[in-house]
């Protein structure tokens, strides 16, 4: 039936279609929808640089306006993958300046990304609206300072967790006296200081900014003035919050804060004096997301004295400084709990910390519970089995437990069915990352019940390579793969190596495949990238086939072979 | 595995030692020697012992990514830890994580100790009378730059600069375990 309109209708219903994978879906069906959805599309998702050139993007959607890039392995994070691997972004800006694509929203993550690239990309695209760095390294406040100048229509600069050189230049100053089009800034990750005039002046004339983060550089009464000239803020990032309880600029702050109602996203402290957080108190009872994630100077009890004021938290982040009685607070006080996530305070995890209890708690008191990530100091087979009962809502469900290899310390046996109630309860599961002691057992479960699995995270478990063939096997929306320190070997590689077309990409460190055997799999599936690190230099000559391969990266690709590879880095 | 992955760095602190071989079997023995008297101490197999020493030192776990562990882990607990040195009256303290390396730490022992004759001890290690050890996360006593900076500051928990003829008692061998860092570090 569908057929039956002219082209100008289909496109308008494809206007209403904005997911990725159902637009994906439509240009499937037949060659008009692929040419009319070809035409139509403008936001487009590349989950690796690599599998895909810049020219051929541009000439598949002519009409590209925003673009979603991914660099670096997942496990570049962890510091697993080096520095200088690759996920340069130069090539793409080069690509889009150079075809005059009418780009306006940029988003990276796990890229390397220059002050070059941002003074082009700054130069280059006359309606640009929107950045977005995550994760990023390579550039400087220089590159910000460009962005500032050139970009006359900047609605978003969204910088996180990034690495970036900081020239105690003033890049805010750069912004030009009529730029008034910010929404959300965010530059808590820069360690150096700004121009607080620059900034402040910056806040007065964005009567649409809606988020603001700043960094640890920013004084207490520059926050107490910024808030008072924006009192729209709904999303605010706290820099630093020390000063004297009785000073004025205090008291000032206390008062301005009693006037705003619009706070929803709350995040920062990254510099923080206990005492006065009370004066935050009177926005609590409106927060819908809390990230004090970064806001080491809070500590037990006088995290737990804020968290009973936040009863409409929807997300939250903290440190395992909560313990397992502050999660205990969360469940009560917390009921429309959506998002968890609970990061250690120390290296290698504070044995006060959280434990199974508190995870318990939390899945008997926040029933909406849809995504977890959770680093713990150890984690029992009932209670896995308990908060799969009281959650079988879980599309993300990330269990890090401090000692990778700890058995259920109740009963001295693998995780094995506690994984498994997860998988078996959570039909809608996404996203899984496992820890402790297991077995071969586990992965049987995952391979028969996680059937939406797209993400499997993996380490130091199993006992052979049918461990990672149930996987393979069972699980048929798998995406992406990470698995170290297991010992699955060049059977489970080779036995369905079709899976790895399905796939955006394999990690695999630590384990037993061997070179020969990645050969082998490069040379059935030429559309595979198979990297193998060769990071000891006292091999550098040549790699013989049964030698062990210490780190392997996979992942399919239409543009073949990189060019951009470091040395150590063999592409077979 | 750790080291496997650092081969580079393994490689350039031996090439700054005199035999690389030689070097090779003490460290074999001082890790045996390690195991026993813990297993003597605490009544633990070694196996399970050796096994901790592994996990706590791997690469990349928990999964902590490196931005998370830079610009919130450290600053929530200061890395401070006891320093004593054999001959001084009193202990120091001194926070790990302020300094970037090697070079950094010996610098600020010099600091420290200068006046106990520190200087000769990381200056002129083959025939200085100290030697810097230090005790790691599992309890075992080992020698300072031995191991990447990273894997150090983390499980560091206090250091002792002691005297090389108790240095021997300890089934230790030292030679020169920062004096490379300390030449690098004038120049």
């Amino acid at each position: 039936m569908m057929n039956y309109f002219p082209d100008e209708v289909i496109e308008h219903i494809f206007d209403y279609v904005v997911s990725h994978s159902d637009r994906n879906a439509l240009s499937l069906v037949c060659k008009s929808w692929y040419r009319i959805e070809r035409c139509t599309r403008q936001r487009v998702f590349i989950g690796n640089c690599y599998s895909i050139t810049p020219e051929r993007l541009i000439q598949r959607f002519p009409g590209l306006k925003s673009l979603t890039l991914k660099g670096k392995p997942h496990f570049a994070d962890f510091s697993l993958v080096p520095y200088d691997w690759g996920g340069f972004v130069h090539p793409w800006i080069e690509a889009l300046a150079k075809n005059k694509v009418g780009l306006e929203e940029l988003r990276l993550k796990r890229m390397v990304v220059s002050d070059e690239s941002l003074e082009l990309l700054s130069r280059s695209f006359t309606h640009f609206k929107s950045l977005v760095l995550v994760s990023c390294e390579g550039f400087s406040t220089d590159g910000l300072a460009a962005l500032a100048a050139n970009c006359r229509f900047l609605r978003e600069l969204d910088l996180q967790e990034n690495e970036v050189e900081d020239h105690k230049g003033q890049w805010l100053s750069c912004f030009p006296d009529n730029c008034t089009s910010l929404v959300s800034l965010n530059f808590a990750c820069l360690k150096g200081e700004v121009s607080l005039g620059a900034l402040e002046r910056l806040v007065a004339r964005s009567p649409y900014l809606k988020s603001l983060k700043l960094n640890r550089s920013v004084p207490f009464d520059a926050l107490q003035r910024i808030m008072m000239r924006a009192p729209q803020l709904s999303d605010l990032g706290i820099g630093s919050f020390v000063h004297d309880p009785e000073s004025e600029a205090y008291i000032k702050l206390k008062n301005t804060i009693l006037k705003r109602k619009s706070i929803t996203s709350l995040s920062g402290f990254l510099e923080v004096a206990p005492h006065c957080l009370a004066a935050i108190y009177p926005i609590c009872p409106n927060l819908t997301s809390l990230n004090l994630s970064y806001a080491a100077g809070i500590q037990g009890s006088d995290l737990i004295k804020l968290i009973r004021h936040c009863v409409k938290l929807q997300r939250l982040l903290i440190m395992d400084c909560i313990g397992d009685k502050g999660l205990d607070v969360v469940a009560t006080s917390c009921k429309d709990l959506q998002e968890l996530r609970v990061f250690p305070s120390v290296p290698f995890g504070n044995p006060a910390a959280v434990t199974e209890k508190g995870l318990v708690a939390i899945s008997m008191g926040c029933p909406k519970l849809h995504s977890l990530l959770y680093f713990c100091h150890q984690m029992t087979n009932a209670a896995l089995i308990t908060v799969a009962k009281n959650c079988p809502n879980f599309i993300r469900f990330r269990l890090c437990i401090l000692d990778a290899t700890k058995p259920d310390p109740d009963t001295m046996q693998p995780l094995d069915e506690g994984f498994g109630a997860i998988v078996q309860s959570c039909r809608r599961l996404r996203r899984l990352s496992l820890s402790g002691q297991l077995t071969d057992q586990v992965f049987l479960y995952i391979g028969m019940y996680a059937e939406k699995l797209e993400m499997l995270s993996i380490a130091f478990a199993g006992e052979s390579d049918k461990g990672m063939l149930y996987v393979l096997n069972g699980c048929k929306k798998l995406r992406k793969l990470e698995i170290r320190d297991c010992p699955f070997g060049n059977v489970a590689l080779l036995t369905d190596v079709g899976k790895y077309e399905t796939m955006r990409s394999l990690w695999m460190s630590s384990c037993e495949v061997t070179v020969g055997a990645c050969k082998l799999l490069a040379k059935k599936m030429p559309r595979l990238n198979v990297e193998i690190f060769n990071e000891n230099e006292q091999e550098d000559c040549s790699l013989e086939d049964g030698q062990k391969v210490e780190k392997m990266y996979l992942y399919r690709t239409l543009a073949g072979k990189r060019k951009d590879a470091p040395e150590y880095v063999w592409t077979l | 595995m750790a080291k496997e992955g650092l081969g580079l760095e393994i490689t350039e602190l031996r090439l700054g030692l005199p035999d690389a071989e030689h070097v090779t079997v003490v460290n074999k023995n001082e890790k045996k020697r390690a195991f026993s008297q813990i297993d003597d101490e605490n009544s633990s197999s070694g196996g399970d012992r050796k096994i901790k020493t592994n996990k706590s030192q791997v690469v990349g776990w928990p999964p902590v990514c490196s931005y998370r562990k830079k610009n919130s882990m450290n600053e929530g607990s200061k890395m401070y830890v006891k320093v004593s040195m054999d001959g001084a009256p009193f202990l120091r303290k001194i926070d790990l994580g302020l300094h970037k390396g090697y070079s950094d730490l010996a610098l600020a022992l010099d600091k420290l100790f200068g006046s106990y004759g520190m200087v000769e001890a990381l200056k002129n290690a083959d025939n200085s009378e100290h030697v810097p050890i230090y005790e790691d996360k599992d309890g075992d006593w080992m020698l300072v730059g031995d191991v990447p900076w990273e894997m150090f500051m983390e499980s560091c928990k206090r250091l002792r600069i002691m005297k090389r003829s108790d240095a021997k008692g300890f089934g230790l061998q030292p030679k020169g375990s920062l004096k490379g860092f300390i030449e690098s570090a004038a120049k």
